[in-house]
């Protein structure tokens, strides 16, 4: 049997859930779990709905609306045909009418090749089978979800293909996001290149071939998140003093540099700013680091060649041929085990120190 | 020096000149819809201009083209220009295939991306879910150099079944000159049979050195508002280093992480992200963690204030640090950005035993064609100067549908 707690010692806990719980509910607007009580109500369509007037009374021109047609909301002029005289003289879609719900309708409007023409024989006039959320008393869109779609059309070749133009004019400058997508924030710098592995089609719904370019690209000098300046994104490859920090970072990226930047991008920034290698500058390597004969950058070297490959990349044959090639006093730069089925005589770069 | 203006003139010219005729030609002439953007970045160290054009023409939905170029004066003395993407593409409406032909960024399973000048042809059996790709091309040297006798072939084999898994191999050959670079041939997967699973990896095997180059996956599991996601990275230098560079022969020690990453969204507008990994590069074991937390100021989250910090620990590379950020949405049109951040390394260069950082930007949609934005950015670098810089950047984009 579980044995009570006296209440002196349960009052503390008590006090604390209390303060918790008051907390919570203070908080409760700003983390937004409070509904919204200062914007604009919705459209009161259910009220209209359930005294039987059919929708075309006031969306008349949908009937005839093509795929380029502009979209059909109500104006004040046609409120006014059966509220003859209004409570105020203000236009009527200032306050009846969620602005959200209308920016959704607008959106859906700019992205999708949809004619309300040729559906509405199809479903005999009645709107609401796709518009459903119009009969509810407190909608928060009346864009009809993507399944409803599917419930009478069968893209199974595009849907398998991932061919979305059919319906969608340009998924990637609409810039939506099913429930169901893939997560892209967080960690998704480091996760996109697992996924898109086998994923690519999907990943083309939206982003074009310049997506890639822009940081894998090898020529590109216009950093990706120097476009969004005035945005802020939290996921951002380089972010806040990257410049500080990144001979650090660059070691614990396991050579990860070289994915977007060309092998000279480091010797260029060093050699211009004066420091790094390069001449008349100081080098960033400890006294010592390379000697007329060894120095402790060959120890340095075998233990962590990927932090020398972070900025030296593309360099290796400028930097060690002169001392590491056969017969020169640098000697042989291979670790234990090594194995290689180039041909040391033709290949690169084994040829750069196995031909005389 | 000469060149490089001379290359900018050129790319410049060439893209006023397809703005011109675009904006110029008759109706009945252009290729509709178009989309154009135009975005340039000032800023005190390296102002540069990109231009994006993409056209599809109504007439022949079966063909788009796309083009991306910069041209700008980077940190060092010479102004540079480039061509990022230059493609046409032509596919079959209902997705059995499609070739593309010109300079893009091929990535394709799990072989290493290339920037190259060439082809790339997708074929697709859409009733059995079968796709065999195929592509070949120049690698892409700076500002439309050329290195000849360089070329890259390759091509993935992949399968679709039952809706929830896809797997495939892929193949690549690099040559430089008369020399094999590498020959690299890897699986990649990706299951997700429900919502609240799924499974991604990716594995690569170079057939010249006889060792695995590169091997990742990610396992993320969701249950209600929190994702959990745990992952494995191993990446060996020689995959990421050009073949020809000496330090791919050095034993080339790889580096792997493994970790775990949470995601939860605590409430309506506040999320809170979390990842700890764990990094081994030979016999030095270090790792990293790092927290942010996230409040939206409003339901369409166009505003928010949070923090992150971070530690990371490995060998020398050890630093602490935090980062507060607010962007508040002032109106429809107009937005400030404001972010502020302080790292401790645990082993300070010079005198300077903190980096702060700091930026504060604001931007403004002049209309729906124009963005504009400014910002100036403050830091403590690390050889104890302080530095103050300016970035300006110039949106202008046209969509004609």
């Amino acid at each position: 049997m579980a044995r009570r707690v006296p209440p002196h010692k349960r009052a503390p806990l008590t006090l604390a859930l209390l303060i918790l719980c008051m907390l919570v509910g203070a908080c409760a607007g700003i983390l937004g779990i409070k509904k919204k009580t200062d914007a604009g109500h919705p459209f009161e369509h259910r009220k209209h709905t359930v005294a039987g007037i059919n929708c075309l009374t006031c969306h008349g021109p949908i009937k005839e609306a093509t795929e380029n047609a502009p979209i059909t909301l109500p104006t004040t002029q046609t409120c006014l045909t059966c509220h003859k005289k209004p409570h105020d003289a203000r236009d009527c879609n200032g306050c009846h009418g969620d602005q959200s719900i209308r920016e959704g309708a607008m959106a859906a409007r700019k992205h999708l090749k949809f004619a309300h023409k040729r559906h509405l024989p199809a479903v005999k006039g009645q709107c609401v089978p796709c518009h459903s959320e119009a009969g509810s008393v407190d909608p928060t869109s009346l864009r009809p979800a993507m399944a409803q779609c599917f419930s009478c059309h069968e893209h199974k070749d595009q849907w398998a293909t991932n061919d979305c133009a059919g319906c969608h004019r340009d998924l990637p400058s609409e810039g939506s996001r099913p429930a169901t997508h893939l997560v892209h924030d967080g960690e998704w710098l480091r996760e996109h290149g697992i996924r898109a592995a086998a994923s690519k089609e999907l990943c083309s719904n939206c982003h074009q071939e310049s997506m890639c370019a822009s940081c894998h690209g090898k020529t590109t000098a216009a950093l990706p998140w120097k476009l969004a300046v005035g945005d802020l994104k939290l996921d951002r490859l380089h972010p806040g003093n990257f410049m500080a920090r990144h001979p650090m970072e660059a070691k614990i990226g396991g050579g990860l540099c070289t994915t977007c930047h060309a092998e000279t991008t480091c010797s260029g920034c060093h050699s211009s700013k004066k420091v790094g290698a390069g001449t008349g500058a100081k080098s960033p390597h400890p006294v010592g680091w390379v000697r007329a004969v060894g120095g402790s950058h060959g120890t340095a070297a075998r233990l962590d060649p990927v932090s020398c490959a972070a900025c030296h990349g593309g360099a290796g044959e400028m930097l060690c041929v002169g001392c590491h090639k056969v017969g020169a006093p640098g000697g042989s730069p291979h670790g234990p085990g090594f194995a290689s089925k180039l041909d040391k005589k033709k290949d690169l770069p084994c040829r750069l120190c196995h031909v005389p | 020096m000469k060149a490089a203006l001379t290359l900018a003139s050129k790319l410049t010219v060439g893209a006023l000149f397809g703005i011109g005729c675009t904006i110029c030609a008759p109706r009945s002439l252009r290729a509709d819809p178009l989309r154009l953007r135009a975005d340039a970045i000032g800023s005190t160290t390296s102002p540069v201009g990109l231009l994006v054009l993409r056209g599809e023409d109504k007439f022949k939905p079966w063909l788009d083209a796309e083009a991306v170029a910069w041209v700008g004066a980077t940190s060092t003395p010479d102004v540079t220009g480039d061509a990022l993407v230059l493609t046409v593409r032509a596919r079959d409406l209902q997705g059995r295939g499609e070739v593309r032909v010109g300079r893009f960024v091929h990535v394709s399973g799990a072989v290493r991306p290339l920037h190259i000048d060439g082809l790339r042809a997708t074929g697709r059996i859409l009733a059995s879910g079968t796709s065999v790709e195929v592509f070949t091309g120049a690698p892409v040297v700076m500002r439309f150099g050329t290195r000849p006798y360089d070329v890259a072939w390759g091509g993935r084999i992949s399968q679709i079944a039952f809706g929830t898994l896809s797997f495939g191999v892929s193949y690549l050959q690099r040559h430089v000159g008369a020399s094999v670079l590498d020959r690299e041939v890897g699986p990649d997967l990706t299951f997700a049979p429900t919502e609240w699973f799924d499974f991604a990896g990716r594995a690569a095997y170079d057939l010249v050195s006889s060792r695995p180059t590169d091997a990742l996956a990610s396992l993320a599991l969701k249950t209600g508002p929190l994702r959990t996601e745990a992952f494995v990275t191993h990446r060996s230098a020689g995959r990421l280093l050009p073949a020809t560079s000496l330090f791919s022969v050095l034993g080339d020690i790889p580096s792997t992480t493994s970790g775990l990453s949470l995601r939860l969204h605590a409430a309506p507008r506040l999320d809170l992200w979390a990842t700890g990994a764990a990094l081994v590069q030979g016999d030095e074991l270090g790792g990293y963690a790092t927290g942010r937390a996230s409040l939206a100021l409003d339901d369409a989250h166009d505003g928010s204030v949070g923090f992150e910090v971070r530690r990371q620990y490995f060998g020398t590379a050890r630093w602490s640090g935090g980062r507060v950020f607010t962007r508040v949405p002032v109106s429809r049109t107009f937005a400030a950005t404001a972010e502020f951040e302080l790292v401790v390394p645990d082993k300070p260069v010079g005198t300077s035993k903190v980096w702060p950082w700091g930026l504060l930007a604001i931007a403004y949609r002049i209309s729906p064609n124009w963005d504009v934005a400014g910002a100036v950015e403050a830091m403590r670098t690390r050889d104890d100067r302080n530095e103050v810089h300016g970035l300006v950047r110039a949106t202008w984009s046209l969509e004609k549908l």
